[in-house]
């Protein structure tokens, strides 16, 4: 009989979640705070989207006391937003259960996507301050708000609801949650609390965010568009981003149909015409088309899906990506700061590593970090409009813009590194499956083709951009050979006239023709600058 | 602009080319001031004339926004330096520096024109003497250096100072301290006490001492200098001066190596492409190479080595002396084979052999290199 130390056991997913935290953004007492609050943003603007709520978000971050942890401070983190609040019933499950969501796998391009974060955050609440997380819900349909904390039973991966009670709420519906945090506020820096807010205002235009923080007043960003954004719903899968397995997987799916009406049903971009030229240019035989699903060989499923692979059919549909698209970035980025300039370029869906992702990129010019020339500029990552703030170095992001030219475009930038200067670039990635370094979400794996197609993004945008910093140096390079003018032409006359010994009279002569022939050059330049500005006006401008 | 000739004098030049300028913008028209290119693609050698010459090439400057703060800056040394020629004060390239910025500090209507560094001022001095196609010390611009340490027993030197007093060095008299001319050598007027047989140029200045020390001097009538490594103007106009006055035959006694054969030899004998101005009075064209020869190596059983892969140094000598071969002129002549085939020997067998390898033929007789020396001129063995 084995001892009873070689017994195979089986954990729960909670147990697994609670030893290992650090797995999911609880790596450090500042990680905690920031993972807690962007799990509670997160989770509100996903509910408020999925409803078409425009949403208007309360942030409150406290100091309470001294926390449990060495070094460590209480912290109140309490997210409250007016989206369509939780049924009582599914309050344990969002915030007490892991892996319980209601997107996991459902391709859609949604913030959250496995239900582990929230529960994470509960988990650690639970562990550092001995309270769950306390929420206050209210649907439309209910006549009084619901309050209650919430605990997750590590041993069995439920939720357990307590001091449940009812209330009298001052909004019709919505949700708050309030987390006692044991970890350390940190305001400012790339991982700061401020970079994650100030970020999440640039990628959702629709969002109104009101945020108090230790030692800072209160601070209200508004919203600059109520347009919500659709979040689309899954399409058909795309045939070239499947695996073989996959397809011949996905062919039970519906039943004993034909091969071509399985095709057509079962995938997007694939039509009558598609199923014709698979024969005609494809060499696949017509009676494959005609032959029900269940009775088609694995030979010509090879055949099959060999012949689709080499089809040039149409990108996925851009409905199954959401874009935060270049007007909704023009909207937003002044909520930075004040912007000099800036380009944003939206690329059309592409299909990175057999999944369909839409690439977006803002590069701005702040006019109040000019001081900053010699330093790196701000980079913003995003995932599904979700910013990213650690692990910088190995992102598919970072590694993009460090590959890119950025000298072409007028910026100053050191070999292999992100260029210089008082600029922000902000880079989305949407898709419904990216694909995550770890399960913390912080990072996006390098692979060739997605930094390939990052990179062209941000060629367009460094494009875009050099047509502002073009009429920039015109005007740079008229006003220095207006100076020069006036600085030089009257010393080089004196001089001229001093070593010939001529008179007055010859000097002033000679300096008429030296204006006159320099400001030719100086004329020709102005005429450059009309140009350029001309062209960068026609670019888009803050 | 037409070749400048000998008895034109820098100030009358020097106020042609102003009035032109104050002319051509009196018209409302560009000047344009032209200055010789100093460079290999614009150099000519010709073994009658025996040293590198200027082409027709010439650098452009046209006055534009771009230009007038270099046309500007140079109207400005200009006219400081022919204060300097009218006063006769003389001066160097740092000192010219200083100047300048003593004229700016005192007129602030001159700031524009301020010097960073002297690297910007020398630029402008170095243009001006391409421009007029003259030496900087026809500016009274000295370097300070001075020509190889040299000596002899015969040589006489006079030279007759800006005050008109007259100096003469009997170099045979100095004992153990040797005679260095300084800033123009074309000054100094050169007699002897007997006749002499020939001038050695040793490339290392400390086997020179050696040579002499030996009694070398005392042996031969001759003249033996030090060249310092790469010979400097004065060690150029020294030897061109001695060519010249004396008409003696030269040899050069140096390493085998491209770097000797290239940058020091050349440069003694046919001047550099950057000085093309100046190479007619600062190379000797009559100069020949005495050795370190390749046959040297066989013949006295020399300790040669392999040029080090790892030393940079030795590597872009070699690549330089591939270069030389396909684009130096100087090379390309028929008359200077001998010394091609050196440099393709050097390429082919990448190997160095130094002049100190002369001690390794017999170490305990420490006249054995004067005696390898003496043999290889009395035999003829020299390129």
């Amino acid at each position: 009989m084995a001892k009873q130390s070689e017994q195979i056991t089986t954990s729960s997913t909670a147990e697994y979640f609670s030893k290992n935290l650090q797995q999911v953004g609880f790596s450090s007492q500042t990680k905690a705070v920031l993972t807690t609050l962007k799990e509670a943003v997160d989770n509100a603007l996903d509910a408020c989207e999925e409803h078409s709520i425009a949403p208007e978000v309360h942030v409150l971050i406290e100091k309470v006391g001294l926390g449990s942890l060495k070094n460590s401070e209480q912290i109140r983190i309490r997210v409250d937003d007016n989206g369509p609040g939780i049924d009582p019933d599914n309050v344990p499950k969002v915030f007490g259960e892991y892996l319980a969501s209601s997107k996991f796998g459902r391709g859609r391009c949604s913030r959250g996507q496995q239900g582990i974060g929230i529960s994470a955050a509960t988990t650690w609440a639970q562990l550092t301050s001995a309270v769950g997380a306390r929420v206050i819900t209210k649907t439309s349909t209910m006549r009084k708000a619901m309050k209650c904390s919430v605990e997750v039973d590590i041993k069995n991966n439920r939720g357990v609801v307590k001091e449940r009670v009812t209330l009298d709420w001052d909004r019709p519906h919505g949700t708050s949650v309030e987390f006692l945090v044991d970890g350390r506020v940190q305001v400012n820096g790339e991982a700061g609390l401020l970079n994650y807010l100030t970020a999440t205002a640039l990628v959702n235009p629709h969002l109104t965010l009101h945020y108090r923080m230790p030692d800072m007043d209160k601070v209200v960003v508004k919203r600059v568009t109520t347009e919500v954004p659709l979040i689309p719903e899954a399409t058909a899968p795309h045939p070239h981003t499947m695996k073989l397995g996959e397809f011949i997987a996905h062919s039970h799916l519906f039943g004993r149909v034909k091969v071509a009406v399985w095709l057509k049903k079962g995938f997007s971009r694939i039509t009558d015409s598609v199923c014709d030229e698979m024969v005609k240019t494809g060499g696949l035989p017509a009676l494959v088309l005609d032959t029900l699903v269940d009775k088609v060989t694995e030979v010509q499923f090879k055949q099959l899906f060999s012949v689709i692979q080499n089809m040039p059919l149409l990108a996925p549909s851009t409905r199954s990506v959401l874009s935060i698209g270049e007007e909704g970035f023009e909207k937003s980025i002044g909520r930075l700061g004040s912007v000099d300039f800036f380009a944003a370029v939206s690329r059309k869906p592409a299909i990175c590593d057999f999944k369909p992702v839409q690439v977006e990129v803002a590069v701005a010019r702040l006019q109040n970090k000019v001081s900053e020339a010699d330093s790196s500029a701000q980079v913003l990552r995003f995932a599904n409009r979700v910013p990213l703030q650690f692990d910088k170095a190995s992102c598919a992001i970072v590694k993009a813009i460090e590959s890119v030219n950025w000298r072409a475009y007028g910026l100053v930038q050191p070999k292999n590194s992100l260029p210089q200067g008082p600029y922000i670039i902000a880079v989305s990635v949407v898709s419904p499956f990216i694909k995550f370094k770890n399960a913390s979400k912080e990072t996006i794996d390098a692979s060739d083709e997605l930094v390939e197609e990052l990179r062209r993004a941000l060629i367009q945008a460094g494009q875009k951009l050099s047509r502002y910093i073009r009429r920039e140096l015109k005007a740079n390079e008229l006003e220095l050979k207006i100076r020069h003018i006036e600085q030089f032409c009257p010393i080089l006359i004196d001089g001229l006239c001093r070593i010939t010994e001529a008179p007055e009279a010859r000097k002033e002569k000679a300096k008429a023709g030296l204006v006159k022939l320099l400001g030719k050059d100086a004329e020709s330049t102005e005429k450059e600058l009309e140009k350029a500005v001309i062209a960068s006006q026609k670019g888009k401008e803050v | 602009m037409k070749e400048r000739q000998q008895d034109e004098k820098i100030p009358a030049l020097s106020r042609a080319l102003c009035e032109r300028l104050l002319q051509d913008l009196e018209r409302a028209r560009r000047p344009v001031l032209y200055a010789t290119k100093c460079s290999l693609d614009n150099a000519i050698y010709n073994h009658k004339i025996g040293y590198l010459t200027p082409g027709a090439k010439k650098v452009a400057t046209e006055l534009s926004v771009g230009s007038v703060k270099k046309m500007s800056r140079t109207i400005f040394m200009l006219e400081v330096v022919l204060r300097n020629l009218s006063v006769g004060a003389v001066n160097t390239k740092r000192e010219l520096y200083y100047i300048s910025k003593g004229e700016i500090k005192h007129n602030s209507t001159l700031k524009p024109l301020d010097f960073e560094s002297q690297d910007e001022s020398d630029e402008i001095i170095d243009f001006i003497c391409e421009m007029l196609e003259c030496y900087r010390e026809e500016l009274n611009c000295y370097a300070n250096d001075r020509g190889g340490q040299t000596y002899s027993q015969q040589l006489i030197v006079t030279e007759t100072l800006p005050d008109g007093d007259i100096a003469v060095v009997e170099l045979g008299k100095l004992g153990t301290t040797p005679f260095q001319p300084k800033n123009r050598p074309q000054n100094l007027k050169l007699s002897t006490k007997k006749k002499i047989d020939f001038g050695l140029i040793v490339e290392s200045e400390g086997t020179a001492n050696t040579l002499v020390a030996n009694g070398f001097t005392k042996r031969h009538s001759c003249i033996l200098m030090g060249a310092q490594g790469v010979p400097s103007n004065a060690v150029r106009g020294w030897c061109k001066l001695i060519q010249d006055q004396l008409e003696v035959p030269l040899y050069f006694f140096g390493d085998l190596d491209a770097y000797t054969m290239q940058n020091i030899f050349r440069t003694l004998k046919a001047g550099s492409a950057s000085s093309l101005i100046r190479n007619k009075d600062f190379s000797a064209p009559d100069v020949r190479f005495l050795g370190v020869l390749p046959d040297d190596i066989k013949k006295y059983d020399l300790n040669d080595y392999p040029v080090r892969e790892s030393d940079a140094q030795e590597v872009r000598a070699l690549k330089k002396a591939q270069d030389a071969l396909k684009n130096d002129p100087f090379f390309h002549d028929k008359r200077n084979k001998g010394l091609t085939e050196i440099l393709e020997w050097l390429l082919s067998h990448k190997r160095r052999c130094e002049q100190q390898a002369y001690f390794t033929v017999d170490p305990r007789d420490p006249v054995m290199p004067e005696k390898i020396i003496v043999d290889k001129i009395r035999r003829g063995h020299y390129v």
